[in-house]
Formats: structure tokens, C-alpha cells, sequence
């Protein structure tokens, strides 16, 4: 086992990395998945997030017992795994937005600032997975950290006017107004954690120079 | 990318018949430079105030913002583009035209606005995915 | 012969202690397991020994030409006073000992030649700084090195790892070419043993020490040395070894443990971070003459009390 580590060619983590560049892209193709329901009001769409969801588990279940098996030096392993839980979690709030979506009759007053906050979070998908293949190439990441930076004040603004415009809804039945509101807040949150996902990669980046 | 991408579709405005006082204090609650200046008839009627038309034209000049109306200082007629104009080509618009923004626009409606610092954001975006405006 | 066996004791111990200095962070860590970690710093410790021990071993003749109990009774000395400094969590150097102890029976018989000892403690000196020295230019110079390219996450991985490995391998091999000579050197003068046997069995006795017992030295990452991260750890390692092995061209045998400080306070000096307290700096002042005076006193008592009539020779 040892002299495999000593001459093998590095295919462990070359594995581990590919994984996580797989996972991420699973993300963004459930974030667009996620866009494109909410702009057309397609249920089938909206109900793919949950597969893509699924999918996505079983490759973050992967990478950890492949880092954990040996990859990577020891104190590497626990921040790469913490990216990973982070987009995990990225996808959890995508997939219960998702079910509460198709609980309800989403208000059309809210679609196309809904969508927009949704494409937001597409592009800013695609911006974390550019910066994870920028870290493990070595190189710098100022730019892309920032990109994701803008996504999210944009996101920020955008989500104090959907809670403005959320208010002027009428909500007869509670439950009804309840998974709205669930809906909204994960909707917003998906930035927020993106962004943490981002620093992490910094911090990943400075502790290996 | 285009303006539609990162334009903000969330349009603050005035009446053109409210006092310059009551647009500043609109632009100090939301934060914002500028507001869409609303004319009867269609959108292309509008025009724009910002916070420098305010101090130049009002403030530094010792008026009383609440005795002028937003129509006696605001710019008509707005700058309108298509919300599908390429970015860098709204980019070199707002040089050429010495304006802060542009207006994006879909027929007569206006749908949205496009601000220096957006322009400034989508640029920055497009350097980080390696897609260089030159 | 049994006279050596307080030596392979003196061994024994410091194949216990000093390995921790070589892989210590390496194993700690998780990076190298327990067992590679032993069975390399057994393999290149003895290869140390043997191809270079014997360079450290005319400078222990040179300060006193000793009767074989003479011999036996320092390395006694030496290993005692070193398995007290332990006890008392004073870090303590064998080669401080056993100068010590061998002034000491010097002094007794009547055969000491002081002359060396001037070049002896000016290397003791010098080893921490050396270690400074070499720990601030080669973190550097090889950060610089690294930074100037784009390394994907992989390759840099396997650097730090290649690098561990190849600094503590280094690590052993001079710390046995330094170091046998404190465990078996006083027996060559005494015409015991040869350099060529002395540095065998010197270099068994402290593999095995290392085999047998460095567990809980190397986990023990409480030394006074903050745990680094890879990168450092090596650059550490490898300048302490570098150190090491400069004095053991010089001839001196001098200590692991004080290079690898100076090692770790010049690395800590690049980011400006002192990664060491004044206590420490005391610790090692008080290395160079307490460890030293305790066993020339430990030894010069054995002589006058234990080698009357009634003790065989």
C-alpha cells in the first residue's frame, strides 16, 4: 500500500477530483433544471431536481470515502470534505425548495423575479465550479471568488423585493402561505451557502501554498 | 452576454410633477443614484434624475429642493437600448454618450436598467470565466 | 564485552527520543504510518552509522584516553543522566552527556585533554543557529521554487509527501552518522571495540531503540515545537538534518533536537511568527551546561567509588 502511494501515479486523487468537479456540475444542472421549471411552471421539471438530488448523494457518499481512504495528505482531507458538505447542502435547499414548490399554486406576480433569482444561482454554479478547477490547478482565484461575490449581492438585492412583492400576496390557507414562504427562504439561502462554498475553496487555496 | 443578463429589472421611479425633495428622499431611503422621471404617455416619455442633476442643479445653486419640480431637471428622453444589445457594445454606448446608465427597452415599455456598476459586475464576470472583453 | 552494554542502553534511549525529531510530524499527522515511519529511520540510521559514524568518533578520543570500565562507567553516566533529564521533561542531548561524562573520568585519571573542548562547545553553540540559518533560507528558497509555477493540487500533494519522505530518510541517516558516536565512540578509545564495530553496534542499539519504543515520543506532539503543516514540517526536517550533517564533517558530535529548534524558529521567522519562547531558549542555554556537569559528576562519581579493589575490572 505504501509503495503504491510512493510510485502510483496520483490516481486517487486525480479520482477524487474529478468526482467533485461531477458533483458540482450535477448542481448546476439542477439549479437549471430548477430555472427553467419555475419560468414555464413545469412540474416534470421541477421534479427532476429531486433525481438530479439523489445522484448527487451518491457521488458526495464517493468522494468522502475515497478522500478518507487515503487521498490527499491528513490535513487536506478535512477541508475538502467540508467543501463538499457545503454543496451538498447547496442541494438540499434546492430540493426542498422544489417540494415546495410543486406543493402550491406559485403566485405569477413572483415568477419572473423568482426565475431571475434561479438563473442567478445557475450562473453562479457555473462560476464555483470554473473556481474548484481553478484551486486544483493551482492557480489564482481572486477573480472568480469575487464573480461569485457580485452573484450573490445581486441575489441579495433581488430577494428583499421578492419578500416585498411576497407580501402583497392574499394567503387563505396557512399551510398554502407557510410553503411559500419555505420556498423564498431556501430560494435565497442557495447564494448564501454557494458563497460560503467559495471562501472554502480560498481557504483550501492559502493552506496548501 | 447581453443587457437582459444584467440589467436590474426592478425600476425605482418619480412622478414628474413631485418635488426634487420628495425624489431625494426616495434616493436616500432605497439607496440608489438615479430614478426613472414618469411623463404621461408611454415609457418613451420618461425621463431620468440622478443625485447629480440634484446637487448641480438644485443643491450647489442654493434652490430649496422642495419648491422645484423633478420635470424642471430631469433629462428627457431617456437613452433606450434593445435588452438584447451585446454588453460591451451598451458598454461603449454609455462612453460615447457620457451617461451613467442605459435604459433597456422592449418596444415602448422599458423593462429594465443597465448601471455603470452593473456593466462593471458583467464585465468582471466575464474576465472570471475567461471570457475577455477586449 | 559486557562493559558495552551500558553504551547499547545509551543507545537504545536515543533511538527512543530522537526519532521523533525525523518523523515525528510525519506520523502525528497521519502522513507516514507508525511502522514505514520506524523501519525507514532503522534502515537509513544504520546506513548513517555505518558509512559516516566513525568521522565523530576521533574528537571522544581526543578529550581522554579511557580504561575499558572507564568507558563503561560514562556511557553509564550519559545514559542515566539523559533518562533523568526525560523524566524531569528537560531536553537533553547525548552528545552533551557523554562529552560530559568523559571529561569527568578525565579529570579523575588524570587524562583529560581540554584543548578539544573549545571546538566542541563553540559547535554546540553553532548548531541551533545553524539549524536557523539553513531552516530560513530553505524555506525561502523553495517557496519561492514552488510559487513560481502553477502546481496542480495533486502534484503539489505528492511533493510534500515525497518531501517528508526524502527529509526524513536525510534525517535519519544523520542522525546516525552524528550521533553513534556518542553511544559507542568512548569503547574505541578504550581499544574495546573498532569504529567499524563500534558504528554497527551502536547503530543497532539505536534502531532498535527506535523500533522497539518511539511510539509515544513521536505521538507526543507537545515538544515545545508548534505542529506544523507539511510543507514546513519537511523544510524543518531537512534543515535540522543539513545541520547535522555539516557538523558530522566537522567531526563534532553535536544535537539532533537543538538543530531541529533552530530549524523551526528559523522557519518561523520567514512569516515573521515566533514559533518559539523564551523558556525554550532557556531550556537549550541550560542544555549546553547542566546535561554536561550532571554526567561528568555522575561519571566522575562511578570512577572514584566504583572502581576500587572490590569492583573487578
Amino acid at each position: 500500500m505504501f509503495l503504491k502511494k510512493l510510485i502510483g501515479h496520483e490516481d486517487r486523487e486525480k479520482e477524487v477530483i474529478r468526482d467533485m468537479d461531477s458533483h458540482l456540475r450535477l448542481l448546476q444542472d439542477g439549479c437549471k433544471a430548477f430555472h427553467e421549471a419555475i419560468e414555464r411552471n413545469d412540474h416534470a421539471r421541477m421534479r427532476r431536481v429531486k433525481e438530479l438530488e439523489r445522484e448527487a448523494d451518491t457521488i458526495r457518499r464517493d468522494i468522502v470515502s475515497h478522500i478518507y481512504e487515503g487521498a490527499f495528505l491528513p490535513y487536506l482531507r478535512p477541508e475538502l470534505s467540508k467543501f463538499v458538505e457545503l454543496v451538498d447542502q447547496v442541494f438540499d435547499l434546492l430540493e426542498y425548495a422544489s417540494a415546495c414548490y410543486l406543493e402550491i399554486r406559485f403566485p405569477d406576480s413572483l415568477r419572473s423575479e423568482a426565475a431571475r433569482v434561479a438563473f442567478l444561482n445557475q450562473e453562479m454554479c457555473g462560476m464555483l465550479r470554473l473556481t474548484l478547477q481553478a484551486t486544483t490547478a493551482g492557480e489564482d482565484l481572486r477573480e472568480k471568488r469575487l464573480a461569485i461575490r457580485i452573484y450573490e449581492k445581486r441575489i441579495d438585492d433581488l430577494k428583499f423585493g421578492l419578500m416585498h412583492d411576497a407580501k402583497a400576496i392574499p394567503v387563505e390557507d396557512f399551510w398554502e402561505g407557510k410553503t411559500l414562504s419555505d420556498f423564498l427562504s431556501r430560494l435565497s439561502s442557495v447564494s448564501d451557502v454557494i458563497e460560503d462554498a467559495s471562501d472554502h475553496l480560498g481557504i483550501i487555496s492559502s493552506i496548501i501554498k | 452576454m447581453k443587457v437582459f443578463e444584467f440589467m436590474t429589472t426592478r425600476l425605482e421611479s418619480v412622478d414628474s410633477r413631485k418635488s426634487v425633495y420628495d425624489a431625494v428622499e426616495k434616493m436616500v431611503d432605497r439607496r440608489i443614484r438615479s430614478l426613472l422621471v414618469r411623463f404621461p404617455g408611454d415609457d418613451l416619455q420618461d425621463g431620468v434624475i440622478t443625485a447629480r442633476d440634484i446637487v448641480y442643479k438644485v443643491l450647489a445653486q442654493g434652490k430649496d429642493p422642495q419648491a422645484v419640480q423633478v420635470s424642471e431637471i430631469a433629462s428627457r428622453p431617456i437613452s433606450c437600448v434593445s435588452k438584447d444589445l451585446p454588453l460591451r457594445e451598451a458598454a461603449q454606448l454609455m462612453e460615447e454618450d457620457g451617461v451613467a446608465r442605459l435604459f433597456a427597452c422592449d418596444g415602448n415599455r422599458i423593462v429594465g436598467v443597465l448601471s455603470m456598476m452593473d456593466a462593471m459586475a458583467a464585465m468582471l464576470i466575464l474576465r472570471a470565466r475567461g471570457e475577455h472583453v477586449s | 564485552m559486557w562493559k558495552i552494554l551500558s553504551g547499547a542502553f545509551l543507545g537504545w534511549s536515543l533511538g527512543a527520543n530522537d526519532s521523533a525529531n525525523i518523523f515525528g510530524t510525519g506520523v502525528a499527522t497521519g502522513t507516514v504510518n507508525y511502522r514505514t515511519a520506524v523501519w525507514l529511520t532503522a534502515a537509513f540510521l544504520m546506513a548513517g552509522a555505518l558509512l559516516e559514524g566513525p568521522k565523530c568518533m576521533e574528537v571522544l578520543n581526543d578529550l581522554s584516553s579511557l580504561l575499558p570500565l572507564h568507558a563503561f562507567f560514562c556511557a553509564l553516566a550519559a545514559a542515566l543522566t539523559m533518562t533523568a533529564m526525560t523524566a524531569l521533561a528537560v531536553p537533553a542531548s547525548s552528545s552533551h552527556a557523554v562529552v560530559g561524562a568523559i571529561v569527568g573520568v578525565g579529570l579523575v585519571s588524570g587524562s583529560a585533554d581540554l584543548s578539544p573542548l573549545i571546538k566542541i562547545v563553540t559547535c554546540w553553540v553553532l548548531t541551533p543557529i545553524c539549524g536557523l540559518v539553513f531552516g530560513y533560507l530553505l524555506l525561502r528558497a523553495l517557496t519561492f521554487l514552488f510559487n513560481r509555477t502553477h502546481m496542480s493540487l495533486t502534484r503539489r500533494n505528492r511533493i510534500y509527501f515525497l518531501g517528508i519522505l526524502i527529509a526524513g530518510c536525510y534525517g535519519a541517516y544523520t542522525l546516525g552518522s552524528n550521533n553513534v558516536a556518542n553511544v559507542t565512540g568512548v569503547y574505541v578509545g578504550s581499544g574495546l571495540l573498532t569504529p567499524r564495530s563500534a558504528s554497527l553496534i551502536g547503530g543497532l542499539a539505536i534502531a532498535l531503540g527506535v523500533l522497539t519504543f518511539s511510539r509515544r515520543v513521536m505521538m507526543t506532539v507537545g515538544r515545545g515545537i508548534a505542529p506544523l503543516d507539511p510543507f514546513t514540517a519537511f523544510v524543518t526536517v531537512l534543515a535540522g538534518a543539513l545541520s547535522l550533517h555539516l557538523f558530522t564533517q566537522v567531526g563534532i558530535p553535536v544535537s539532533s533536537s537543538q538543530a531541529i529548534v533552530g530549524a523551526v524558529v528559523g522557519v518561523g521567522l520567514v512569516g515573521d511568527v515566533r514559533t518559539v519562547s523564551p523558556r525554550i531558549l532557556v531550556k537549550i542555554g541550560l542544555g549546553w551546561i547542566v546535561t554536561p556537569v550532571s554526567a561528568g559528576l555522575l561519571a566522575w562519581l562511578f570512577v572514584v567509588f566504583l572502581s576500587g579493589p572490590w569492583w573487578f575490572s
